[in-house]
Formats: C-alpha cells, sequence, structure tokens
C-alpha cells in the first residue's frame, strides 16, 4: 500500500490548494528557508532548489513525503515542552506540523496505558525502524533507581528508543542539557541526551519550555528535506537559535544608551528600559523568544518586564541566581572561606617575616 | 570544551581560585611589609601624626590631581603625569561606576551603588585604553625608561591592559560571539587578580600607606606636607 502523502491528508481535511500553498509559505518564512542555503541543501532539482520563492519548495516536498512517525519519550520533565507545543496556537506552522506527525507512543498524551501502550510502541519501533524521530522530553538520571518505566531505567529506554531512529530531537533544556534536575546538588546525576547517544543525529531545542515554533520548524525541515537543519555547537539549529535574545531584544536601545530599571516597580521598568541589572541573561542566551515570541508572537518575557532566564543555555538554573547581574561570577567565596585566605597570607608572611629576622640575629650575632 | 562551558569556568571556579589567591597574596604582601619594622619614635612630637596623615591623604586625591602644574613630577614629565592620571581615572570608573562592575562588587558584598550612564563609562575606557597606549609608547621611546624597564615592567602593561581592551570589545560586541569575548575578558581578569599580588601593581594598597605614613611623619613636624 502506497503510503497516502501529507498534501492527499491535508485535502481530505478540507483544505484548499489555495490554504496549503498560504500555509507552506508561512512555514518557509518561519524556518528562514529566504537564504539560499537550506534549499540548495535539499536535495531537490537544481531549478526548485536555486534560490526563489522556496514556498513552492515546501508544497512539493509535502506533497511527496509521507508522514513522520513520532516516538516521544518523556524522562525526568514535566511536561512543560508537551504542554507548549499542544497549547500552542501559531495557526499555520503548529497545525500543519503536528498534524502531519504521527505521534505513535507519548508518554502523557497516549489513550493507552500500562502494558497496552508499552506493547504499542514496541510495534511502532519495529514497524518504523531506521525511520521515526525520537523527541525525548526531560533529563536522563544516571542513578539507576530514579525514573523507571515500565520497569525500564530512563537510560534503558532511551538506548532502545534510539536505537531504530532515524534522528533525535531533544525538545527542552532538560533533555538538552540536564535542564533542572541537573541543577546543583543534581540528586539523580541527570544529564542530558548527548551525554549517552553518540552514533545518531541529535539535534537539541532547548528551552524551558521549547518554544513551539522552533520545535515544529525543525521537524517541518525533517518532514520536508529528510535531513537535518544546520546546528550550532551546541547542536541547536541555527535558524533558532543563531542570535542571542539581547541581539533583537526590543530594549536593546536602552541597553545601549545605559538606561536600566533597577527595580521592578520605579521609573525605569515602568519606561520599558533594559533589565539587565534586574539579572537579564539575553546577551548569552540564544533563542527565537525576542523574534517569534511566544503565544502566537504576542509577548514574551522581555516584553512583559521580567529579565530573561537564559533557559536556552546549559546550566541556566545555576547561573548564579536569576535576578542577579549578568557580569556576577557564578562561584563567589563566603567570608569564611575569603577570611581562611587572608589567613594564610598573614601566616606566610609574619612566617618567612620571622625567619628572616632569626636569620639576621643570628648573622648580626655572628659579626 | 565549547565557549560556553568555558566562560561557565572563567567565571565560576577560575574567578573563585583567582579571587583567594589575590586575597592571600595581597595580605601576605601587606604583612610582609608591616614586618620590615618601624624605626622607634623618639622625638616628641610638634604637631598631630594623624592630622598629618588624612591631609596628605586628602591632598593626594583632592588638590594635588587639579593643579598638577604646582607639582614638579608634572613639569619634569607631563605626558607621563597626565597620561597616568588619566589611565586611574578611567580604570576607577569603568571598575566601580559601570554598572556590569557594580553588579560584581554587589554579588560579593551584598550592596550596590548607583552607576553612571554607559556611554560615559564607555568614554572613560577609551580614555584609559588611549593612556595605556600613550605610557606603552612612551616607555618604548624614552631612553631611560627603557633602559629601567624589564619583562616585569612590560608585563604589567599588559596584564592591565588585556582586561580594558577585552571589556571593551565585550561591551561592544565586537569581533567575536558575546560569551566567547566574555570568555576572554574574565580569563583576562582572573589573571590579573593572580598576577597583581606577585607584581607591582600592588601598590594601589601601599600608595595608601605610604601616603599616610608620610603624611603623619610631616604631621609630626608640623610641616606641611
Ligand atoms: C570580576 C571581575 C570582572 C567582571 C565579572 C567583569 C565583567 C564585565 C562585563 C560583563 C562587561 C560587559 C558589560 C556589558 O556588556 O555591557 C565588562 C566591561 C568592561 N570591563 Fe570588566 N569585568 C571585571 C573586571 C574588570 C577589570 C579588572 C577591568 C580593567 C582592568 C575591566 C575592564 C572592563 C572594561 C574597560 C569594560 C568596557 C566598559 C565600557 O566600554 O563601557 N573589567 N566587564
Ligand atoms: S533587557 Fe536583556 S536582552 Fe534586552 S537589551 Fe537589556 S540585557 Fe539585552
Ligand atoms: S526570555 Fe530567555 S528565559 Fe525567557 S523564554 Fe526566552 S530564552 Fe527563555
Amino acid at each position: 500500500m502506497a503510503e497516502e502523502t501529507i498534501y492527499q491528508r491535508l485535502q481530505a481535511a478540507g483544505i484548499s490548494r489555495r490554504d496549503f500553498l498560504k500555509g507552506c509559505g508561512g512555514l518557509a518564512a518561519l524556518m528562514g528557508l529566504q537564504q539560499a542555503p537550506p534549499v540548495a541543501a535539499s536535495g531537490l532539482p537544481a531549478h526548485l532548489a536555486r534560490g526563489g520563492d522556496p514556498a513552492p519548495l515546501i508544497a512539493r516536498a509535502l506533497a511527496t513525503k509521507a508522514r513522520v512517525p513520532v516516538i516521544w519519550l518523556e524522562l525526568q520533565d514535566c511536561a512543560g515542552c508537551s504542554e507548549a507545543l499542544t497549547r500552542s496556537h501559531s495557526p499555520t506552522l503548529v497545525d500543519l506540523v503536528l498534524r502531519e506527525i504521527t505521534v505513535e507512543y507519548h508518554e502523557t498524551l497516549s489513550a493507552a496505558a500500562g502494558f497496552q501502550v508499552e506493547a504499542a510502541k514496541q510495534a511502532a519501533m519495529k514497524q518504523y525502524a531506521g525511520k521515526y524521530l525520537l523527541v525525548v522530553e526531560g533529563s536522563i538520571p544516571t542513578d539507576g533507581i530514579y525514573c523507571t518505566i515500565g520497569g525500564h531505567s530512563a537510560l534503558e529506554i532511551l538506548q532502545e528508543a534510539a536505537a531504530g531512529a532515524a534522528a533525535i530531537v531533544a525538545t527542552g533544556n532538560c533533555s538538552a542539557f540536564g535542564g533542572l534536575p541537573k541543577a546543583r546538588p543534581n540528586p539523580t546525576g541527570a544529564k542530558g541526551v548527548l551525554d549517552f547517544i553518540e552514533d545518531k543525529p541529535v539535534i537539541n531545542i532547548p528551552g524551558c519550555p521549547a518554544i513551539p515554533e522552533a520545535f515544529t520548524g525543525t521537524l517541518a525541515h525533517f518532514l520536508i528535506f529528510g535531513g537535518l537543519p544546520e546546528l550550532d555547537e551546541l547542536h541547536r539549529p541555527k535558524t533558532f537559535y543563531g542570535h542571542t535574545v539581547h541581539d533583537r531584544c526590543l530594549r536593546r536601545p536602552f541597553y545601549e544608551a545605559g538606561k536600566f530599571a533597577n527595580t521592578f516597580d520605579d521609573e525605569g521598568a515602568r519606561q520599558g528600559w533594559c533589565l539587565y541589572k534586574l539579572g537579564c541573561k539575553g546577551p548569552t542566551t540564544y533563542n527565537a523568544c525576542a523574534g517569534i515570541k511566544w503565544d502566537a508572537g504576542l509577548s514574551f518575557p522581555i516584553q512583559s518586564g521580567h529579565p530573561c532566564l537564559g533557559c536556552s543555555q546549559p546550566n541556566f538554573w545555576d547561573g548564579g541566581g536569576f535576578y542577579q547581574g549578568q557580569s556576577a561570577p557564578l562561584d563567589r567565596p563566603g567570608i569564611g572561606v575569603a577570611a581562611a585566605a587572608a589567613g594564610i597570607g598573614l601566616v606566610a608572611g609574619a612566617g618567612i617575616a620571622m625567619a628572616n629576622r632569626a636569620q639576621k640575629r643570628a648573622s648580626d650575632d655572628g659579626k | 570544551m565549547n565557549w560556553t562551558s568555558f566562560l561557565e569556568f572563567t567565571r565560576g571556579p577560575l574567578f573563585y581560585a583567582a579571587l583567594l589567591i589575590f586575597i592571600a597574596g595581597m595580605v601576605y604582601r601587606l604583612v610582609r611589609v608591616i614586618a620590615l619594622g618601624w624605626a622607634r619614635d623618639r622625638v616628641k612630637s610638634r604637631g598631630s601624626k594623624l592630622g598629618g596623615a588624612v591631609r596628605s591623604l586628602l591632598k593626594g586625591f583632592l588638590i594635588w590631581p587639579f593643579i598638577p602644574w604646582v607639582k614638579n613630577t608634572f613639569s619634569r614629565s607631563p605626558l607621563i603625569y597626565v597620561a597616568g592620571g588619566l589611565f586611574h581615572l578611567g580604570l576607577f570608573v569603568v571598575i566601580f561606576l559601570g554598572a556590569a562592575h557594580m553588579l560584581v562588587w554587589k554579588s560579593l558584598l551584598g550592596f550596590g551603588w548607583p552607576t553612571l550612564p554607559l556611554p560615559i563609562v564607555d568614554w572613560l575606557a577609551v580614555v584609559a585604553i588611549a593612556a595605556m597606549i600613550v605610557l606603552f609608547i612612551n616607555r618604548l621611546v624614552h631612553p631611560v625608561l627603557k633602559l629601567i624597564s624589564g619583562p616585569a615592567e612590560w608585563l604589567n602593561l599588559v596584564f592591565v591592559f588585556l582586561p580594558m581592551i577585552s571589556g571593551y570589545i565585550l561591551t561592544h560586541h565586537l569581533f567575536f560571539r558575546y560569551e566567547t569575548a566574555y570568555s576572554l575578558h574574565m580569563l583576562a581578569v582572573d589573571w590579573l587578580l593572580i598576577w597583581i599580588p606577585l607584581s607591582r601593581i600592588s601598590h594601589f594598597m601601599f600608595y595608601f600607606f605610604a601616603k599616610a605614613i608620610h603624611g603623619a611623619q610631616f604631621g609630626k613636624r608640623a610641616v606641611a606636607p
């Protein structure tokens, strides 16, 4: 049986060709496909791939490709990334993509439960071996006693599912970098997917939660081009993580002018000035917040008056305090340790001075 | 190792270690100087030692910088005097009155203070950088200075210059990604913290003692320093 293509399915769902193409255009814009390289990398015939309007290209891809099966693991997570995704209402992208992936297994969303759902997962992994996309939400504990599902440790579950995956998408800071569970003192020995998986392509979509459009945009890329988008050194798609929040921040002119809010309710805060002194981590945070924003482009934390926490960066929970300036050191000696250091200096100084004096006296006596 | 984790290292454990070395080293230097001992004071005071010390410090900060031409250090080499003065002014403003640095002090001391607008700090950073370049060139071309400059003198200049220039690059997002520039700035700062107690840059601490002791001696003899 030839698998139904995405376009055929959309047609059956009553979506007109016009709406379909519009959706493709929106998708292209969001994915940043206006630049040539990703289009060229699509492997499509040259006349289609060479520059120009990428919407037809996407339309063509969606008209010829089958849906992508997805297995979605939730390990040490809060389901926030799933929540953000299912509740996001960006009409074009999220709809289009969510309809075009078949989530074969999802720890929270699957209707089945218990042994049934585990059996369904096994069946899906067998049926789509080598083809499915593995989405991981949540961190992996290295202490075996935490987070077991169906009698298996999180690590076993991950390794089993990763073995047959075409690629792995680590959504959220937890699965990308360890996230909240990894915050000091990291009682479960939590780590991210990349700490365990070396032989499969891994894409990180960090965030707390991940921006739904960044997730779906990356999936769309996989759907359309059958491969991974260009990634940065932390395995994040450059399209969404190529710029810092600070680069695109609407408060940036105030930063440049040195106008800062000093408290959350002072005149500066009311005037919309820069939140650097209130702990903003925007300058070191690579994420698409300031561009795509949240809730269908309504706003994002900094616009609403809260400093960026750096949620798409490794170890942001231990980044020196959410309300502590970006420049503050991460580790500070307490009074006791500082006094001990001073004490060492004192003892060493006094000791050497005394030794010198004794030596001098001895040589004076000798004269 | 990527730049993000390198930044964590330079802002975290490396800074921590550097700060402790700085504290231990400075206390050590101070103790060594104090332990050199004072000559016993057998002469009766004609004035107040304390008054003299206070007067000397105040003059050093509030009067001489504004009328430098009456001092012969100035008339002998005005370039060094002006460049040196501007460098120290820039350094002071950048380290204490820049927003980023005040936040460092705040995190260490537990309290903060108002800061100057970034453009002002920025210009003083440029002034300090320019002054350092002038001092460097002067040392290169001045025959006497050249003679008395050993490796330590050159290194002092370079090690203070590096945090300055990397800080400027960081603030202006020049050449590097922010976390890269930030890592380099922190690396330079951490190294400077370790270097200061080993070098003559520790003068900033002795300066105050020296001024006070001179002042006290003048005060004792009831003459104006
Ligand atoms: C723990 C010590 C320090 C930390 C954490 C630190 C951190 C920073 C940060 C985060 C910035 C950039 C602020 C921004 O992006 O707006 C900066 C700027 C700067 N830093 Fe530092 N810094 C430290 C020590 C120093 C020292 C010792 C010097 C000089 C010797 C220095 C010189 C500068 C300069 C010149 C700038 C640029 C200021 C401007 O152009 O307005 N910093 N520093
Ligand atoms: S609010 Fe944050 S991200 Fe925006 S300009 Fe200020 S420091 Fe940068
Ligand atoms: S503003 Fe910063 S902390 Fe907030 S969601 Fe965006 S990247 Fe995360």
